[in-house]
């Protein structure tokens, strides 16, 4: 896990953090996984269907997430991402914003954030190259194995001070 | 500046673009570039079998520039380094003997293991010439092909075998085609190869290049926009589109790519049945690349009538105008640059099957990164026989999935 700490420093009046959040290895994983997941058939407006394994727990964990952050699709499933897992994780009709990338993401998510602070989490596959030390936000990458939600809610706790007694900075 | 002033300023012109640029971890083949260490990991097609004679030929694959050549004596195929080892005169000037090839500038000979056989102006013949080697790489004859490894010696992997070309009914042909087919223009293709490969799990381009551009290049059936269900296989990425025909029927057509640049690709003219032939996309360096086809068929005209048309004429006969009003796959492959910026790219719903390729290269990289085999490596004799499901199926509309 890579994290850059000082984005808590940088969350400030009532501007919700994003949360940049990839597809593939994410909410669905492609590989024999390690924790329970649910094959399901999704698709892209009847374009094209695809069928994905999504861990159980998924649609929960992004449910209690939209509560602290303004959720960013960034991958490319682009527009489908939403499209696509709206039934799956219950999302909500309006679609989130997406930004559609697929590899060496960064650049776009910090034009993206601007000046409001950022979580980046992703498969980190899809760091063709090497991060900077200094990312300008927060960058965590999943087991593709287990994905979003192996990344266990404590995680999340702390990124959003939702545990008191826990000081990143 | 006033509001007014600003609601005029023109947006989105092409003013300080400042382009990204290509996906080079993918796209690259050269010795030591991401993608080129994952190719090296397999048998490549270097040429058809009558390729390699007693004439030095000069062959470019995966940016290294080789000599092909086959002995006189018992007529091995093999693929050397072209600088001599002693003082770098290319064999390509040299002469093919019965157990080697000789350097034209002062004859040391190498065998198609790379061994010096024979240095005539050293004493004795070359008392030391065990000490030095020509570099070379592996070859096997297959269907047709010669097959090269130039990957890593204690990797070396099985070179497959293919279900389709194992047991060719009575009458039936296995055939070899390196002009291009499917390339939609020349034998030698010039730009990157991964442009071309990747379009392989694009079958969304096909109503609108291949018809409404370009006049019906394949069959009204192929016009049709499809569905698409995609998956990773173990070896791969598959499509199944369907297209409805009529009420009663649909098209269930299947194409695959499979590791690390194999496009099972079935007749765009409709053959119906599991495919007869497969496509090797073989790059030279990162601007060029060859097709080897290999296909059984009752004809043995059936690769060279393969080739589309454009207003029912052969590609190479267009004149730059015909070209321009009737773009086949190479104007449109070609002309995303000679290597396509892909960091620029828009991917959208229809670029599925192209992000999931390019998503199983990253992985393939890493694999091979970590000491593991990519997908589709075979070590196991019992399994060295690839299965393939693409094929044109019609199928009553009741058992398509739709």
């Amino acid at each position: 896990m890579t994290e850059n700490t000082s984005l808590i420093n940088r969350k400030s009046g009532n501007t919700r953090p994003l949360l940049m959040l990839g597809v593939d290895g994410v909410i669905a994983l492609e590989q024999a996984a390690t924790l329970p997941t649910v094959s399901e058939h999704v698709t892209a407006s009847g374009k094209w269907s695809r069928e994905v394994l999504v861990p159980v727990g998924t649609k929960e964990l992004i449910a209690e997430l939209t509560e602290s952050y303004d959720i960013v699709w960034v991958s490319e499933w682009g527009a489908n991402a939403h499209v696509a897992f709206a039934g799956v994780l219950g999302l909500p009709p309006k679609p989130w914003p997406y930004l559609p990338a697929q590899f060496n993401k960064l650049s776009r998510i910090q034009r993206f954030a601007g000046s409001r602070p950022w979580i980046w989490i992703d498969d980190p596959l899809v760091d063709l190259d090497p991060l900077p030390a200094d990312p300008q936000g927060l960058v965590l990458r999943v087991d593709p194995a287990r994905g979003l939600v192996g990344l266990g809610k404590a995680v999340f706790w702390k990124l959003t001070d939702n545990n008191p007694d826990t000081d990143l900075r | 500046m006033s509001e007014a002033l600003e609601e005029k300023i023109d947006t989105g012109t092409g003013y300080g673009l400042k382009p990204n640029g290509p996906l080079r971890h993918l796209a690259e083949v050269g010795p030591g570039t991401p993608y080129g260490e994952v190719l090296r990991r397999y048998w490549h097609p270097v040429g058809r079998s009558s390729d390699a004679t007693s004439r030095p030929r000069k062959i470019k694959l995966l940016g290294e520039e080789l000599i092909l050549f086959r002995t006189r004596k018992d007529g091995t195929a093999a693929l050397l380094h072209p600088r001599c080892v002693h003082r770098g005169a290319s064999l390509f000037y040299g002469a093919v003997e019965d157990d080697g090839i000789r350097c034209c500038y002062h004859g040391w000979v190498f065998s198609p293991e790379g061994q010096c056989l024979e240095q005539p102006c050293e004493p004795g013949l070359g008392l030391h010439r065990e000490k030095v080697r020509q570099p070379w790489y592996p070859l096997q004859e297959r269907y047709g092909l010669i097959w090269a490894y130039m990957g890593p010696p204690e990797l070396k992997p099985l070179l497959p075998r293919y279900d389709p070309f194992e047991n060719i009914p009575d009458g039936h042909h296995l055939m070899v085609n390196d002009a291009g087919v499917g390339g939609g223009g020349p034998a030698d293709l010039d730009f990157n190869w991964l442009q071309h490969w990747e379009n392989v799990m694009d079958p969304f381009h096909v109503p609108i290049l291949h018809a409404r551009f370009s006049g019906e290049q394949f069959t009204a059936e192929m016009a049709l926009m499809p569905e698409v269900a995609y998956e990773y296989t173990s070896n791969g990425v598959r499509s199944t589109q369907l297209r409805v025909l009529d009420e009663s029927r649909v098209l269930r057509r299947v194409t695959e790519v499979m590791f690390p640049n194999i496009r099972v690709v079935p007749s765009p003219k409709l053959s119906e049945g599991t495919t007869n032939m497969i496509g090797w996309v073989v790059p030279g360096d990162d601007t060029n690349f060859r097709i080897f086809t290999v296909a059984v068929s009752e004809d043995p005209e059936f690769l060279s009538k393969l080739r589309s048309t454009h207003g029912g004429k052969p590609w190479a006969t267009l004149s730059e105008d015909e070209h321009q009003r009737m773009p086949g796959d190479y104007e449109a492959q070609k002309s995303q640059g000679n290597v396509s910026f892909h960091a620029d790219d828009h991917l959208s719903t229809t670029d599925q099957g192209v992000a999931m390729i390019r998503r199983m290269m990253a992985k393939q990289i890493r694999a091979v990164e970590a000491g593991s085999d990519p997908a589709g490596i075979i070590r196991d004799a019992e399994s060295e026989t690839v299965s393939i499901t693409g094929g044109n199926f019609l199928v009553p509309t009741t058992s398509s999935g739709t």
